[in-house]
């Protein structure tokens, strides 16, 4: 499935959040990062990222599409972060 | 869904809040999620350091390292994770009984020769004789008498096999004879890099199973390689890498201007192995539904249920029928 995550935290954890979520997903804007992943390895990332946040504060969107092939995405201006296989 | 990346670029690979970066000359840093590597093909000059390798150790990423010309060096291989010392006795007694291990080793040949012949019936080159021959031939696998024979087999097998494949191919890329270390010319050179691509696929899907590769039955376990590798590598090579090699060449995406030459050593240049590279992932990733899961499988994964075979009949449980496409 492909999900798209966004978050508004409070400054202390924005970091945290940051570096918890680049390890699972590619960073695509401030606050946002996306991919393509599998179910297993999503809950792992939810649970890491819903153990560092206050409930109370801060809030976390997951857009979750089942079948990559119903995303389209499209870019106007600068594409920030995009990962190929090559480097 | 885990995939490989490749490295090209001069630079440095680094651990970094607890993933990967890549840092180009240019002093570019881009993350990598970690989670979704499994192995790293390393290509260009890149600096690493120990904390690098514990880190991908603790997360089962592969490192593979290529030289300057894409030739395997070797890999950093983490610490086994699945070790299963049963699997590995029952693995080493078929290697030392001699009936044992010449089944096997006729297995390989025998799914080795079927795909090849496969490959040639595809391109419809089926009724060429040197296609003939190999049919021929893949008869004689069930007398061979031992290991030696098996190969000798093979290699006949091999020599025209590689005849008829010039037949489906443009004519600048007609080769006379198989030549390695070094490759002569560009067919052997796209050959050879095709050949190292899928020694590594197979090494890191044995990775995850309990198998251990350096026991083979095919090959010498002596040959200072993970020789099990190159006996699995048989089956797959006429199935995916021979037919991709045909299509790019044929499809012109890999032309003369992709190659160097150094002294008579031919070799692909960046540019090319990119092309292959690419090609090569594409198809790994591509599915085919299986008879008995009656679900859709990508070759990768048949690569792993080819391991899980080989398991299931060293331990006994249910004999190894190799890998016959079917598709």
């Amino acid at each position: 499935m492909y999900v798209i995550i966004t978050y508004d935290v409070n400054e202390r954890r924005v970091g945290k959040i940051c570096k918890k979520l680049k390890a699972h997903l590619t960073w695509t804007q401030n606050s946002v990062f996306e991919g393509e992943v599998t179910k297993g390895p999503f809950l792992k990332c939810r649970q890491e990222v819903e153990s560092i946040i206050n409930i109370n504060e801060d809030s976390i969107y997951y857009y979750i599409v089942e079948n990559p092939k119903h995303i389209r995405k499209e870019i106007i201006g600068e594409e920030k972060g995009q990962f190929d296989c090559f480097f | 869904m885990r995939r490989d990346i490749y490295l090209f670029s001069n630079g440095r690979l680094m651990r970094k809040d607890n993933t990967l970066y890549i840092v180009s000359e240019d002093g570019i840093k881009r993350a990598v999620p970690v989670e979704q590597v499994e192995n790293v093909h390393l290509f260009g000059q890149i600096d690493l350091n120990s904390a690098l390798f514990n880190f991908s150790g603790q997360k089962e990423v592969m490192l593979h390292f290529y030289n300057y010309y894409g030739f395997y060096t070797g890999s950093f291989y983490p610490r086994e994770h699945s070790v299963s010392g049963i699997v590995t006795v029952k693995q080493s007694d078929h290697y030392l009984r001699k009936e044992k291990r010449l089944f096997l080793a006729k297995c390989f040949v025998q799914s080795a020769s079927f795909h090849m012949l496969r490959t040639c019936r595809k391109r419809g080159i089926h009724g060429y004789e040197s296609v003939q021959i190999i049919t021929e031939l893949s008869k004689n696998i069930r007398d061979a008498k031992d290991v030696q024979q098996t190969m000798g087999i093979e290699g006949m097998i091999r020599q025209h096999y590689y005849r008829a494949l010039n037949e489906l191919i443009p004519e600048e890329f007609t080769f006379a004879e198989r030549t390695k270390r070094p490759p002569r010319d560009p067919f052997n050179a796209l050959i050879s890099f095709g050949n190292t691509m899928m020694y590594t696929s197979v090494l890191s899907e044995i990775y995850k199973t309990q198998l251990n590769p350096t026991i083979s039955y095919l090959h010498e376990p002596s040959q200072k390689r993970f020789s099990l590798c190159l006996d699995l590598a048989e089956i797959f090579k006429p199935l995916l890498v021979d037919p991709l090699l045909i299509t790019l060449v044929n499809k012109k995406k890999i032309t003369s201007k992709h190659f160097e030459n150094h002294d008579g050593m031919v070799y692909l240049n960046e540019m090319g192995r990119k092309i292959v590279i690419a090609a090569f992932d594409e198809r790994l990733q591509q599915t085919i539904r299986h008879r008995k899961l009656k679900r859709n499988v990508s070759y990768w994964y048949l690569i792993r249920l080819e391991c899980y075979k080989l398991i299931k009949h060293v331990i006994g449980d249910t004999p190894y029928i190799p890998l016959k496409a079917w598709w």
